[in-house]
């Protein structure tokens, strides 16, 4: 066995933000990679779904995924690639608007398409990053 | 410059598990790089015969994972070294459903993992692919 | 140990053209993520709709540069995600997908999507550095 393969452990304060996504570990390091659940708008506080618009569920999905990564030692800066699912492709320059506030210089690859989410979800976000 | 990662491409043990060479279809069950395994989506196949596996949702989700626990074995892996899942399910209000059979397979420390709905052939009720790290 | 690769072609530069807040393709760990490629003229970038067939061949031919440019190929390809807008045209993919992986093809599940500005076909793919 070459490649480390580990459940990254997350402290209380982020850990609820990966939640709302079944039976699913929130980062998890492979080799080089850090691999991310998709993520909702989840009060990392409460556990609770935060349904908004899709401006505010993106912008609470990456304030979470902030603070994710950093409790993993990574950071948004070493976001490799990120798929976007949406409600409605209408909605796609609404997401990109918030989007573009966290991913300011040298942005991730991404793919955005539409989808039917968990829990009637305007956004998803799933990032692979680097460890 | 260093070497570039080997690119090998998996293949079931299982011939009934390689639709995509009995269908003559342009891809491949699954490909590794250096350390990672990429599988192509997988869906509920009888592997006793080849043919569609539907039924209820849990039985497809069943089906489907232990055809993915051979492909991984098949390659050297398993179902420990998954990093992540990708589940699109053909009607999302079988999120539950799909758990519960879904956490038979990874009872602990389980994979990073997606899971949403989408528009999926053939009458399947899942569709599901991932990543895993070679053995 | 995380690179950007710039668009090859003035087209492929779906962030000056469009605002999609995203960079082509990032290589890291030996791999090169590229962002869902689309139907656009890789020297104009505008949009070229068609059928799935004929926006098909104009990803693939973006994809080819991308990869190039990294110094990758289509060979290299490892995984795909194919988006299309109805799974009713799967045979029509497959029939233009084949005449670019003929050199062995990557893993892939095809995603029926909803895809921007009305597309029928979108490519999110990863290769090998």
């Amino acid at each position: 066995m070459t490649a480390k393969r580990e459940v990254v452990h997350l402290p209380d304060r982020v850990r609820k933000s990966a939640t709302g996504v079944g039976p699913a570990s929130g980062v998890v390091r492979g080799g080089d990679f850090l691999l991310l659940c998709g993520l909702v708008a989840i009060d990392a506080q409460s556990g609770e779904p935060m349904r908004g618009t899709t401006a505010s569920e993106t912008r609470l999905i990456l304030v979470n995924l902030k603070a994710l990564l950093e409790a993993a030692g990574s950071s948004l800066d070493k976001v490799v690639k990120a798929n976007v699912l949406l409600h409605s492709m209408l909605e796609a320059p609404n997401m990109n608007e918030v989007y573009a506030e966290f991913f300011p210089d040298l942005p991730p690859a991404r793919t955005v398409c539409g989808a039917i989410l968990p829990h009637r979800m305007k956004v998803m976000i799933e990032c692979t990053a680097l460890a | 410059m260093t070497e570039k990662p080997r690119r090998s491409v998996i293949e079931p043990r299982n011939p009934h598990l390689n639709a995509s060479r009995s269908a003559n279809l342009p891809h491949v069950p699954g490909v590794r790089i250096g350390d990672y395994i990429f599988l192509s989506g997988m869906t509920p196949i009888d592997p006793e015969t080849g043919a569609r596996r539907h039924g209820p949702i849990g039985e497809q989700v069943r089906t489907t994972l232990a055809n993915m626990q051979h492909m991984l074995e098949s390659a050297g892996s398993s179902l420990e070294r998954v990093v992540r899942v990708h589940v699109v399910l053909a009607d999302i209000s079988d999120m539950a459903e799909m758990d519960r059979v879904y956490c038979e397979f990874f009872p602990t420390d389980p994979p990073a993992r997606t899971a949403w709905s989408m528009q999926l052939r053939f009458g399947n009720g899942c569709e599901i692919e991932c990543v895993a790290l070679a053995g | 140990m995380r690179e950007v690769i710039a668009a090859p072609r003035p087209g492929l530069d779906l962030r000056r053209h469009y605002g999609h807040h995203q960079s082509p393709a990032i290589r890291a760990g030996g791999l090169i993520f590229c962002s869902g490629m689309l139907p656009v003229d890789p020297e104009s970038g505008e949009r070229l709709h068609g059928t799935l067939t004929s926006e098909a061949h104009v990803i693939f031919e973006n994809l080819r540069l991308l990869l190039e440019s990294a110094g990758s190929s289509l060979d290299r390809l490892v995984q795909v995600h194919a988006l299309i807008y109805d799974s009713i045209e799967y045979d029509v993919l497959n029939r233009v997908y084949r005449q670019y992986v003929i050199n062995g093809p990557p893993a892939r599940t095809v995603w029926a999507a909803q895809i921007e500005a009305g597309f029928k076909v979108q490519l999110d793919v990863i290769a090998g550095a």
